[in-house]
């Protein structure tokens, strides 16, 4: 009902006025409607949106088409047109569809155009190394997507996708084109009808500014849930994880049966080969990266690869773990190849990729680190013994914070990755990879990227892995490291294995004058204080040597 | 715009239908639907008016869920005749005419004007002539008293109306006379308009004669400087085809003039009853 308007000769007359329409049920009738195909287009349209981005990031050309079309069309054409199609031309084909269901299917697919592309925004907000270290540590691609990389990408999804939904909420005012009696046309009909455009127009403003405020604080709620510098913990989790770290250390072996890992029985025989790698061949669209590279790495050894930038070291690492495919030649681990099936002559990836990766167990750690930056470190280490191996969550984070205690990181349990030095987080990285009980390790320049006094923890916690057994593929340029660690150096250049041998060999009698160049240039530090932590890691992860 | 020459048009419509007549004996027999208009039977009547046009459409200032007007009465009270029930779907004017044309609304009963243009995409019933109004700011500052007057003014009117093609056909007459040009506003509302004028961004708005006395009735902003009659024609519109309800509407038209409830209607909202004609299907 619309409240009796007087002739307004005082300030406050028309204060009331306007605060009488917002209480009309005529108007807020309006504003239910309104809320109702928000909310739905909203739904719908983010579930709808979230689809087409991953289509748009698809690798087949012919989905990312689709969907590049989809948004194009949606985004391109106006909102009022679509609605008026959908109502006024389908029925022409046999489609009828009511007012709020046309309003409700139109708002859904526009705001699923826009959603698609905040989405997809968000998505490559995220660093690529983070998916790169979720695909190492065998997480299928929409594990990924769904664990490590959305909610990472919500930080910058959410301030969009906010002010589309407001957009979207004061935009169903199009809908009176298909005879949707929302708000603003309920509005424009009591102006209709007594020309009181201020009053009644100041009291729509202002339902609209309650809804919309709604959105706001919403927003402002799940930012925190996102943010990056939460504590999440409960606080009687934080109690135990202190309770245990007054405790001296015990370590228990870990069992088959209650990690879920089998570990087969390895000998440590040094020259029996685990990783054999036969001509191996990459390109880069033109560029030779790798232009056949033999080489082959006995159990429980450590092999460290050394060479100039651009040498391919890195490549071949990801080759071993199949981060990337090979153009030619085949790789062995323990046997086996990791991802590819035998076709004739010919190597073809298996579908399931990152069934086979975590099938392998190949533990990898990065030069950037690549911690998951909203996990805590425990959180880090955890996820991939629960999520790709179902892991019982309670067994895992026992387990976890015993790998944390083993490089020395139990006190930082809940703290994420942005609050620990380089070195620590490196170490955390070394504890996740471990987490997986792998059968081999590859470092890819572990400490490239930390400052000098930070190498060292990082060193000392591979060398005591190294002692645990661990056969090991390392590529640095810490040649003091290189020394008192490897079993055998390997040094590559311009994509080829130029020389190998022992560290006394390559390091100090280099037979090719590459290799001598190249150990000119790198400095050699003096010799790391040999660790003499209490706790071994590779305790935990159990090696037969 | 062919609006001001539409008179031709209806003479040519009105031969071509002049076997159409009235039965004159019709009366309201709403019992006996499913026989004189078997494909009405069953069916609920969706009338699509806009709601902000007093005083043919507007929202009962008692309760705002309800649509009141001379054209919701009429249309209410000739399909109460006819047998079938009604309901009403409000939206924006613009969009009544792709939405019959569709399907959507059955009949576009909102002071719609009968075109020969319009007529090849909707049928009309029609059932009274049109008149155009002046509004003009209070005590008329620019001494505005008719259309020539206008020149080298800003008038409005509502977009793709009649009116707006009165006052391109002055903008065209000031041109002939070598006068300045009347500069036409076009709005998509008939409200939004009068905000023009009160504003005193625009000198006139021409909008149906109507519309025009109730705003300027007891209002201490405008006033009407002149009115004209027009040879435009008021109908109702209905999808192409639908013979069964044009023929309904027209008979129904027909008896509430005969039992004098259609004068009623006019009363109540004091628009000349004298506009009235007889209704005639108009399909070209």
């Amino acid at each position: 009902m619309a409240p009796e308007i007087a002739e307004a000769d005082s300030i406050t007359d028309p204060i009331w006025a306007v605060l009488g329409y917002t209480t009309s049920s005529f108007l807020l009738t309006g504003a239910l409607i309104a809320i109702e195909i928000a909310a739905i287009a909203l739904l719908g349209g983010t579930l709808l949106g979230l689809l087409i981005a991953t289509m748009r990031l698809s690798l087949l050309a012919p989905i990312r088409a689709i969907a590049w079309f989809y948004v194009w069309l949606f985004r391109g054409t106006p909102l009022v047109l679509q609605l008026v199609f959908l109502y006024d031309a389908l029925p022409s084909v046999g489609i009828r569809l009511s007012s709020f269901t046309t309003a409700v299917i139109g708002f859904t697919l526009n705001e699923a155009a826009f959603a698609a592309e905040i989405i997809r925004g968000g998505i490559l907000s995220v660093d690529k190394r983070q998916s790169i270290a979720a695909a190492a540590l065998g997480m299928s691609n929409r594990l990924t997507l769904r664990r490590i990389i959305l909610p990472q990408a919500m930080r910058a999804i959410l301030p969009a996708l906010a002010n589309q939904t407001v957009s979207l909420v004061k935009g169903t005012a199009i809908a009176s084109v298909i005879f949707v009696n929302e708000l603003t046309f309920r509005a424009h009909q009591i102006v209709g009808q007594n020309f009181e455009f201020f009053t009644v127009f100041g009291a729509a403003g202002l339902i609209y500014l309650v809804m919309t405020s709604v959105v706001s604080i919403v927003q402002a709620g799940l930012e925190r849930r996102f943010g990056a510098d939460r504590e999440r913990r409960p606080l009687l989790d934080r109690f135990r994880t202190a309770r245990n770290e007054g405790r001296p250390a015990t370590l228990r072996p870990v069992a088959k049966e209650a990690t879920g890992f089998g570990l087969p029985a390895r000998s440590a025989d040094k020259s029996k080969p685990f990783v054999v790698c036969r001509s191996v061949r990459k390109s880069y669209g033109r560029r030779e990266i790798l232009r056949g590279v033999d080489l082959t790495v006995g159990r429980g050894e450590v092999v460290v690869v050394m060479g100039p930038s651009g040498s391919g070291k890195s490549t071949l690492l990801r080759l071993i773990n199949h981060l990337e495919e090979l153009n030619g030649g085949e790789i062995t681990v323990d046997g086996a190849f990791v991802g590819y099936e035998r076709i004739g002559d010919r190597l073809m990836p298996q579908h399931d990729l990152a069934r086979a990766r975590a099938e392998a167990r190949i533990g990898m750690v990065f030069q950037h680190f690549a911690l998951f930056e909203h996990f805590t470190a425990l959180e880090n280490i955890v996820e991939a013994p629960v999520q790709v191996h179902g892991m019982k969550p309670a067994a895992a984070r026992s387990r976890a914070e015993e790998l944390l205690r083993s490089v020395g990181l139990l006190g930082h349990a809940d703290h994420l990755p942005s609050r620990l030095s380089g070195g620590q987080q490196q170490r955390v990285a070394i504890a996740r990879a471990l987490a997986i009980e792998p059968r081999l390790m590859l470092f890819d320049e572990p400490t490239s990227a930390l400052d000098p006094e930070l190498v060292g923890e990082v060193l000392a916690a591979i060398r005591k892995l190294a002692r645990g057994g661990m056969t090991m593929i390392v590529v640095t340029h810490e040649v003091s490291f290189a020394r008192h660690v490897a079993d055998r150096i390997v040094f590559m250049d311009e994509g080829v294995i130029v020389e190998e041998g022992t560290p006394a060999d390559v390091l100090d009698q280099p037979k090719q004058e590459r290799t001598r160049r190249f150990l000119s240039k790198v400095e050699e530090l003096p010799a790391d204080q040999p660790a003499d932590d209490a706790i071994n890691p590779l305790s935990l992860v159990k090696v037969d040597r | 715009m062919h609006i001001l020459h539409g008179f031709r048009g209806i003479c040519l419509v009105a031969a071509t239908l002049a076997f159409q007549t009235i039965d004159a004996h019709a009366a309201c027999e709403p019992d006996k639907v499913a026989t004189k208009y078997p494909k009405l039977a069953g069916r609920m009547i969706t009338v699509g008016q806009d709601g902000e046009s007093p005083p043919f459409s507007f929202r009962d200032p008692k309760n705002f869920d309800t649509l009141i007007g001379l054209d919701a009465d009429m249309a209410r009270s000739v399909f109460a005749c006819i047998g079938v029930p009604v309901e009403f779907k409000t939206g924006n004017w613009s969009g009544l005419i792709p939405a019959t044309m569709a399907g959507q609304i059955d009949v576009m009963w909102d002071t719609l004007l009968y075109t020969p243009e319009r007529a090849k995409r909707l049928d009309f019933i029609s059932y009274m002539n049109s008149a155009t109004g002046a509004l003009v700011a209070k005590g008329n500052p620019k001494n505005i008293r008719s259309l020539d007057d206008l020149c080298g003014l800003r008038a409005n009117a509502n977009l793709g109306t009649t009116q707006e093609a009165i006052l391109r056909e002055a903008e065209r007459k000031c041109q002939v006379a070598g006068k300045p040009e009347v500069e036409v506003i076009t709005s998509t509302d008939m409200p939004s308009g009068l905000r023009l004028l009160e504003n005193g961004r625009a000198d006139a708005v021409l909008t149906n004669r109507f519309l025009a006395d109730r705003r300027a009735a007891g209002s201490m902003s405008v006033e009407v400087a002149f009115s004209l009659v027009t040879d435009a024609i008021i109908a109702a519109g209905t999808a192409k085809g639908n013979d069964d309800l044009a023929k309904a509407i027209q008979d129904g038209i027909g008896e509430l003039r005969q039992n004098g409830s259609l004068k009623t209607i006019y009363e109540r909202y004091k628009v000349d009853y004298m506009l009235t004609v007889d209704p005639a299907i108009l399909t070209r």
